[in-house]
């Protein structure tokens, strides 16, 4: 049992002291970065990984939670805190309204009617003036209290990050090992046959969808309060669906550290191959992603942790068979 | 510990002293940080961008005689601060405001610039520019035109380039003047895109037009990258406006060329606002079909032998494109920034701040057709202004007005082809 915890407990440790042992600005922002996008790929997990419905259209719902945040700021020049829980509630019903027909879509067809709705929120919005239109919103451009939370430091979004990021876990895990859990896993490895034993397929896959856009909005608020400003290309561009489901892949899709794990790769990549090449590798981040989606693809659909988890498991089947042997011969 | 030893240990602290005092003694170059866009949708503005910011340092690092009185051209390196060099630092915003302002962050904290320049698109100067006020870098913005960057009450942010409300004061005025030479200007259309820029601008133009009793009788807007125009062409046609406003990126400006051809209509004037009609591609494509067409233009290239000539030669020996107005205008930002580095002797934020309040350059020290640049209380150049070009051969903008200024005359009406 001790030795079960040892690991996750170092790893647990080493995450809440990334920003004190990395202590530059920079770092410590990449950091805040990293757990940023974990949140947001983990809450596409819940239903591009559990559920094994890819949505490329997630972005919809980050724009929510964003537009709630900075509209509250915009027009009621109330802390864009005040959003979070108001692009929840957008989100969740846009969910439930947009799920209940293109969840019945199967594989591709599924994914493409979900880049079109995106495409349609981001038309939407760049023709609506109280949104900003293209302009975009802006954030405080000096923070007037500390619920403007905005900050110099990247040090309190890396906690506060890391705090939702933990909830967002919490509430993903509960769920695996809930009813729905079993019912998500039995539909994502064949729906015909979950719901000829009496799984509830749609109507798991909609609540799935709805709590996956809820947590994908509370990213996007976050995103939002961080930078001060949204726009539609991003708010709503279809880049940010693509990182998040990149980010789950690549990690592994369906796995509870899966998105983090892709995220603590991606992220700083992005970052810093900018200026390893000194504004030289443009465009490098996306030839970086093209060749991440085919190679995953190809050679490893379960992503890094699921082939870490084999080798792991090879590597230990020696040993515990000596143990074992061992245990025979007292 | 052994004598031996401990004559070591002195010997290689001394050699860390000195090479040490050896840096500091080398450290004469002045870092300057660049956000701008090097990919995505802008990708083809950096290039151009880096090409132009490679001239401007060739100017300053350098000895330009042949430049005479412009600024920072005739010694090497900055003479305020001992003949320093200047070195860019270009980062990637990739068109996101999210990587604009960490890259800038970045630049600050981990490249230890001095100051900031970019970051080309709007939306992303805003961000950028919200993380050097906090940590207190002066940022000067030569190209990005949204009104409300100023409007911030920022302390560290200057832009030079003139905005939106100045251009659309240009157009009023020299309407104004095609008037009184007997021009009709009695009905007004203007033809613009759904993106920032197109409706950003046409609500500026409208809101000016209104207060100088300009009747804008037409707004035609349209979808950027449009594929057919035909209805807006025959809106046109219809209401036959006195003046045809276009303001368009440059696919839909060549496409509305084709399409104005393929109807037989013609405006008896047609001015454009920048952006399409000022890029080569749109001369290469439809300049042809497009005699006479106005735009209007900070940059014009000015007799040989002038500052602006030459440095139109160094960017496109550089570059292998002619230098137009947004790269004209990026160079200025550039030019006028360290300009203030220059005047403030000195690297330190503050000293340059008020260096760069300070700044009061006159006409003939900048390569651009500004009446100057002076800022004001929220860092806006109070002198930034433009011109009015037209494209009478069909291969070549001329500076038609103001007259002070202008190589030729304009002609009217608008020619086609």
């Amino acid at each position: 049992m001790m030795r079960r915890l040892l690991w996750p407990s170092v790893v647990l440790a080493l995450v809440i002291a990334y920003p004190l042992l990395f202590s530059t600005p920079f770092q410590q922002r990449l950091g805040a970065l990293v757990l940023l996008y974990a949140i947001a790929a983990s809450a596409w997990n819940i239903v591009g990984g559990y559920a094994g419905q890819v949505s490329v259209g997630h972005v919809v719902f980050f724009g929510c939670g964003a537009y709630a945040a900075m509209a509250a700021y915009a027009h009621f020049a109330l802390s864009p805190l005040v959003g979070i829980p108001a692009g929840i509630v957008f989100a969740v019903a846009i969910a439930a309204l947009v799920g209940g027909p293109t969840l019945r879509l199967s594989g591709h067809y599924f994914s493409m009617a979900t880049i079109a709705i995106a495409e349609l929120a981001r038309l939407i919005v760049t023709n609506t003036e109280y949104l900003g239109a293209s302009p975009g919103l802006s954030g405080p451009a000096v923070p007037r209290n500390l619920f403007d939370l905005s900050f110099v430091s990247a040090l309190p979004y890396y906690y506060l990050f890391l705090l939702v990021l933990a909830i967002t876990l919490l509430i993903t895990w509960r769920m695996t090992n809930s009813r729905m859990g079993f019912y998500l896993r039995a539909i994502r490895d064949s729906e015909r046959a979950a719901r000829s034993l009496g799984a509830p397929a749609a109507r798991t896959k909609l609540y799935a969808y709805m709590l996956s856009a809820g947590l994908t909005s509370v990213a996007g608020a976050l995103y939002a309060m961080m930078f001060g400003f949204i726009d539609p290309e991003s708010g709503l561009g279809i880049l940010i669906s693509v990182k998040m489901l990149i980010m789950a892949a690549l990690g592994g899709a369906g796995l509870l550290f899966g998105p983090l794990v892709g995220a603590a790769i991606l992220v700083p990549l992005e970052e810093l191959s900018n200026s390893w090449l000194g504004g030289q590798g443009a465009g490098l981040t996306f030839v970086v992603y093209g060749a991440i989606i085919v190679l995953i693809s190809r050679f490893q659909p379960g992503g890094l942790l699921a082939l870490a988890h084999r080798l792991w498991e090879r590597h230990r089947k020696v040993p515990e068979a000596a143990a074992a042997e061992a245990g025979h011969a007292s | 510990m052994k004598f031996s030893n401990f004559l070591g240990l002195i010997g290689a602290a001394a050699i860390l002293v000195g090479s040490a005092s050896g840096t500091a003694a080398e450290d004469k170059v002045v870092k300057i940080g660049a956000v701008m866009p090097l990919s995505g949708g802008a990708a083809s503005i950096g290039v151009h961008v880096k090409a132009a910011f490679d001239v401007v340092l060739d100017i300053v690092n350098n000895a330009h005689p042949e430049l005479g009185n412009f600024p920072l051209a005739k010694s090497a390196g900055l003479a305020g601060l001992g003949g320093a060099k200047v070195e860019v630092l270009f980062a990637d915003n990739q068109g996101s405001p999210a990587t604009g302002q960490n890259q800038t962050l970045r630049l600050i904290t981990e490249e230890k610039v001095v100051a900031i320049t970019g970051a080309y698109q709007s939306g992303i100067t805003l961000t950028s520019s919200a993380i050097a006020e906090r940590y207190g870098i002066p940022y000067v913005n030569g190209e990005s035109v949204a009104a409300s960057l100023t409007e911030r009450g920022f302390k560290w942010f200057f832009r030079t380039t003139p905005i939106a409300s100045d251009f659309a004061k240009v157009f009023s005025d020299f309407l104004a003047d095609m008037k009184a030479q007997g021009a009709k200007t009695d009905s007004i259309a203007l033809v613009h895109d759904n993106t920032e820029y197109g409706t950003s601008v046409a609500n500026t133009i409208t809101a000016t037009f209104k207060e100088k009793n300009l009747n804008i009788a037409l707004d035609v807007a349209y979808g950027s990258n449009a594929t057919d125009v035909q209805s807006q062409v025959l809106q046109l046609k219809e209401r036959k406006p006195d003046v045809v406003i276009m303001i368009s990126y440059t696919s839909d400006a060549i496409l509305f060329a084709k399409t104005m051809q393929a109807q037989d209509y013609k405006p008896p004037i047609l001015l454009a606002d920048d952006a399409g009609y000022s890029d080569p591609d749109f001369i290469k494509a439809v300049g042809k079909i497009s005699q006479g067409a106005f735009n209007r233009s900070s940059w014009s290239v000015g007799p040989s032998g002038s500052p602006s000539a030459i440095i139109a030669d160094m960017y496109k020996k550089k570059s292998g494109v002619e230098m137009d107005d947004t790269v004209a205008r990026q160079m200025t930002g550039l030019f006028v920034l360290l300009d203030a580095i220059d005047r403030a002797g000195s690297t330190e934020p503050a000293k340059i701040q008020a260096a760069l309040k300070a700044t009061d350059l006159k006409p003939d020290q900048l390569m651009i057709g500004y009446k100057g640049v002076k800022f004001d209380d929220k860092g806006q150049n109070i002198l930034a202004s433009g011109g009015i070009i037209q494209l009478q051969d069909g291969a070549n903008y001329v500076s038609v007005w103001p007259k002070a200024t202008a190589d030729k005359a304009p002609v009217l009406p608008y020619k086609g082809w």
